[in-house]
C-alpha cells in the first residue's frame, strides 16, 4: 500500500484499545470487564479513557476473582452479550480454568447447538521480565490442546488491532494472547477500519534456505536471527502464524517445501506443545521435502526463573534461533 | 535360538564400521575364534572373530557397506537349527533394508536423487553419520552438468526439471579433443575411511596449530659407517638396522633434555608425557587403498637399536599386510616422517596431533662438504622439524636439533 500522507504510527496497546472501542461503538452487546480496567485505566493502560466514553455499565471493574468474573461473563455470552474479559495476566487465568475450558470451550457442543459462547479472553501471556515462575506463564500450548476455542497471538500493533476486531466479531470463545514486552512497540496502523482474518499466516521475511515459524513475541528473535544468518549466507523465511487455532499449516507446508528445512520457535515448554504439534504436522506433510528433521526452540523445561540472567538463559533468544537454523541446515 | 552378530565397537571413537570382506559364506560351519570378516573402522582395518559355534544362517550386511555399531550384520544358527533360507514355509517379509540402509539419506536428497537419476551409492554424504543431504546431491548435479557439457557421458539427466539456463548443445564445438584414456577422464571416487580421517585430522592440525619449521643438516658419515659395521656383524642374527631406526633412538634420547618435544598443548596448560612413544609414518601400498598410518614404538628411549629395528619392521609389515590395531598406532608423543628412501632432499611435515612436533627426514646424500677447511666428499642429511609454537619456541627447536646433531654425529653413545 502506497501511503502519501504521513503514516500514522501507534503503540500496540493503543491498537488494542482502538479495536475494542470500535467494536463497542459498532455493537452495543460488546462490553469490557476485568481487574482495574475502568477507574485505573487498566493495569497496562490498554483501556485508558474507555470508562469515560462507555460508562461504568460497559467498562466494569471486577474483584480479584477470575473464576467468578469469567463464569459470569460466560453466562452473559450464552444469553446473547459479547463480553471481552481482560486477564491482567494469563497466568491468573489458571484459577478460572474450569469456566474457560469446561464451560466456554464446550458450551456449543454440550448444549447441542442451543448456546454459543461469543467471548474474548485477553491479557498478557509469557514472561514479562522477572515476574517469576507463577506469573510468567505461556498458556498457548496448555490451552491450544482444547477443542472448541480459537487462539490468536499478535506480533505487532497492526495485527493486534485487526486480529482483536476479528476476535470480538467471532461467535466462538477466543483466547487472545498479548505480550507485555510488545505493548510499547509501534507500527503503522491505518485510521480506517480493517480486520485481520484468523487462519492466515504472514510471511514476515521471505527466504530460500530455512523456514522459521513462530508466534508473537519470539518473532522478534526470529527476525533478528534471520538478519544475523543472512551475513553467513543462510537465507531464512520467517513465518508469523498469527493464530494457533485455526492453524495455517498450509502456508507453513508451502514454505518448507521450498526451503527443505524448518525451525519452530515457541516460547512455551517443549513437551506436548504448539511447537511439537507443528513439527509433527510438517513431518507428516513435508516428509519427502525435508533435508533434516524439524528443529525446535522453546523455553527450557523448568519453571521460569526469577533471576534476570537465568530468565534470559531460559527463554528463546536470537542466539538459540541462529544455532537451531545452523543445525537444521547443516551449517553448524 | 539364532545368534545375532552385531557390528562391534573396535575402538573408543568408533561409531560406524564397513564390512570390507566376509571370510565366510551362508551355510559355513564356524567355531568360536574363527575369522568372520574384515571390518574397516575410523582408525584401522580389523578382524572380526566369532564368539560362538554355529552355522552361518545369513549375512545381513553385504561387503562394502557401512553400518552403525550395534547393527546386526550376520546371523548364526546353532547346531540343529534350520537356516532361514532353507525353510520354504516361512517366506521372509521382504523388507528393503540392506544395501541402502547403510546409506543414510535425507528425504529431500533421496527425492532429488530420483529426479536427477543420481546413484545414491556413489554419493559421499556430508551430514551427520555420513547422511547424504540436499547439498551433496546439488553439488553433484552442478559438477555433473559441467562435465556432461564437456564429455558427452550423461550420467545425470535432469529430466523435466532442466533449469532453462543450462547450455545444452553449442558447447560441443569448443571441444575438438579426441576421447582420452580412462585416467584422463574426469571422475570422482568416494573417500575411504582412512582418507576421510587423514583429511579431517590434517586440516584440523594445519588450521589450529601455529606451525613453523626449523631445518638442520647432519654429517652422516659416522652413523652410516657404524650402521655398516653393525649390520655386517649382526647379519647372521637377522638384524638389519635402518637409518630411521637410529633416528628413532636419537629423537627419543633427546627428549630427556628437551621435554617440550614430548608434550602436548592443552589449552590452558602443557601436558608433559612420561613415556616417550615415537610414531613412525608408514605409507600404505596402493592395492590396500593407499594412505598412511603412524605406528607407535612405545618407550623408545628405553629400547636398544635392535629392539627398535625389530618393532619398526614388524609395524611396517603388519601395516602394509593386514593393518595395525589401535594399540599399535595410538598414544604417540612425537612423530618421524622419513622420505629419505625415496631420494627426497628435504620436506616439511604436518604435525600429528596431539604431538607438538614432527621431524621430516630427507635422504643421506653424498656431496662435496667442507671438513676442517678441506673440501671432501661426505654424506649429509637434512631434517626439518615442524613445531607447535604454542609449546615450542625457535630457540628451543634449535637446542633440540643441536642435541640430535650431537647424537647423530657421535653415534657410539647410541649403543649404551
Amino acid at each position: 500500500m502506497k501511503v502519501t500522507t504521513k503514516e500514522r504510527v501507534i503503540e500496540f496497546r493503543d491498537a488494542l484499545r482502538e479495536a475494542m472501542c470500535e467494536e463497542m461503538r459498532n455493537d452495543e452487546r460488546v462490553f469490557l470487564l476485568g481487574e482495574e480496567v475502568a477507574q485505573y485505566n487498566g493495569a497496562y493502560k490498554v483501556s485508558k479513557g474507555m470508562l469515560e466514553e462507555f460508562g461504568a455499565r460497559r467498562v466494569i471493574d471486577t474483584p480479584i476473582s477470575e473464576s467468578g468474573f469469567s463464569g459470569m461473563s460466560i453466562g452473559a455470552a450464552m444469553r446473547g452479550l459479547r463480553p471481552i474479559v481482560e486477564f491482567m495476566s494469563w497466568s491468573f487465568s489458571l484459577v478460572a480454568a474450569d469456566p474457560i475450558l469446561n464451560n466456554a470451550a464446550k458450551m456449543l457442543y454440550m448444549s447441542g447447538g442451543q448456546f454459543g459462547c461469543p467471548i474474548v479472553f485477553r491479557g498478557n501471556d509469557g514472561a514479562g521480565g522477572q515476574l517469576a515462575s507463577t506469573h510468567s506463564w505461556c498458556v498457548e500450548s496448555l490451552y491450544a490442546n482444547v477443542p472448541g476455542i480459537k487462539m490468536a497471538i499478535p506480533y505487532d500493533a497492526y495485527d493486534a488491532k485487526g486480529l482483536l476486531k476479528t476476535a470480538i466479531q467471532d461467535d466462538n470463545p477466543v483466547f487472545f494472547l498479548e505480550s507485555e514486552r510488545l505493548l510499547s512497540t509501534k507500527c503503522h496502523v491505518p485510521t480506517e477500519e480493517y480486520t485481520v482474518p484468523f487462519g492466515k499466516a504472514l510471511v514476515r521475511r521471505s527466504g530460500e534456505d530455512c523456514t522459521i515459524i513462530s508466534f508473537g513475541r519470539p518473532l522478534h528473535f526470529c527476525l533478528e536471527a534471520a538478519e544475523e544468518l543472512a551475513k553467513e549466507g543462510i537465507d531464512c523465511e520467517v513465518i508469523d502464524g498469527r493464530t494457533i487455532r485455526p492453524l495455517d499449516i498450509d502456508s507453513m507446508v508451502e514454505s518448507v517445501k521450498k526451503t527443505n528445512a524448518c525451525v519452530v520457535v515457541d516460547q512455551s515448554w517443549s513437551f506436548a506443545s504448539v511447537g511439537s504439534e507443528i513439527a509433527s504436522q510438517i513431518h507428516a506433510q513435508c516428509f519427502d521435502d525435508l533435508d533434516n528433521h524439524v528443529h525446535r526452540v522453546h523455553s527450557d523445561d523448568v519453571p521460569t526463573p526469577y533471576a534476570y540472567n537465568l530468565e534470559q538463559a531460559y527463554l528463546p533468544n536470537t542466539r538459540k534461533v541462529c544455532e537451531a537454523v545452523r543445525q537444521a541446515t547443516y551449517n553448524s | 535360538m539364532p545368534i545375532e552378530i552385531t557390528m562391534p565397537r573396535l575402538s573408543d571413537t568408533m561409531e560406524v564400521g564397513t564390512i570390507l570382506h566376509w571370510h565366510v559364506n551362508v551355510g559355513d560351519e564356524v567355531s568360536a575364534g574363527d575369522l568372520l570378516a574384515d571390518i574397516e573402522t575410523d582408525k584401522a582395518t580389523m578382524e572380526l572373530q566369532s564368539f560362538d559355534d554355529g552355522r552361518v544362517a545369513e549375512l545381513v550386511i553385504s561387503e562394502g557397506n557401512q553400518v552403525d555399531v550395534g547393527t546386526v550384520i550376520a546371523m548364526l544358527a546353532e547346531d540343529d537349527e534350520a537356516i532361514v533360507e532353507e525353510t520354504p514355509e516361512k517366506p521372509k517379509p521382504s523388507i528393503p533394508k540392506v544395501t541402502e540402509s547403510a546409506h543414510r539419506v535425507s528425504p529431500v536428497a533421496r527425492r532429488l536423487a530420483e529426479e536427477y537419476g543420481v546413484d545414491l551409492l556413489s554419493v559421499q554424504g556430508s551430514g551427520p553419520s555420513g547422511r547424504i543431504i540436499k547439498r551433496d546431491i546439488l553439488q553433484l548435479i552442478d559438477t555433473a552438468s559441467e562435465t556432461t557439457a564437456a564429455a558427452q557421458t550423461t550420467k545425470v539427466v535432469p529430466a523435466e526439471v532442466v533449469p532453462s539456463t543450462v547450455p545444452v548443445t553449442p558447447v560441443q564445438q569448443v571441444l575438438p579433443l579426441a576421447p582420452t584414456s580412462p585416467w584422463q577422464q574426469n571422475r570422482s571416487e568416494p573417500l575411504s575411511n582412512m582418507r576421510q580421517i587423514i583429511a579431517s585430522r590434517l586440516v584440523e592440525s594445519k588450521q589450529t596449530i601455529p606451525h613453523y619449521q626449523v631445518t638442520m643438516t647432519f654429517d652422516m658419515d659416522p652413523l652410516l659407517e657404524m650402521r655398516k659395521t653393525l649390520n655386517e656383524q649382526l647379519s647372521k642374527s637377522g638384524v638389519k638396522l635402518s637409518v630411521n631406526d637410529f633416528l628413532v633412538r636419537c629423537c627419543a634420547l633427546s627428549m630427556e633434555t628437551n621435554p617440550e618435544f614430548n608434550a602436548s598443548f592443552g589449552g590452558d596448560c602443557i601436558h608433559y608425557h612420561g613415556p616417550v612413544n615415537v610414531g613412525i609414518a608408514i605409507a600404505l601400498p596402493e592395492e590396500r587403498g593407499g594412505g598412511l598410518v603412524v605406528g607407535t614404538i612405545r618407550n623408545a628411549d628405553q629400547k636398544s637399536l635392535r629392539t627398535i629395528s625389530q618393532e619398526s619392521a614388524y609395524l611396517s609389515n603388519k601395516a602394509r599386510e593386514t593393518g595395525l590395531s589401535p594399540e599399535e598406532m595410538g598414544d604417540t608423543t612425537f612423530t618421524i616422517s622419513n622420505l629419505g628412501m625415496f631420494g627426497v632432499d628435504n620436506f616439511t611435515a604436518i604435525i600429528n596431533p596431539p604431538n607438538s612436533a614432527i621431524l621430516a627426514v630427507g635422504a643421506a646424500i653424498e656431496k662435496p662438504v667442507v671438513r676442517g677447511g678441506e673440501l671432501v666428499v661426505g654424506n649429509e642429511m637434512s631434517a626439518t622439524l615442524s613445531l607447535d609454537h604454542r609449546v615450542i619456541d625457535g630457540a628451543m627447536a634449535a637446542l633440540y636439533l643441536k642435541t640430535l646433531k650431537e647424537l647423530i654425529e657421535n653415534p657410539a653413545s647410541l649403543l649404551v
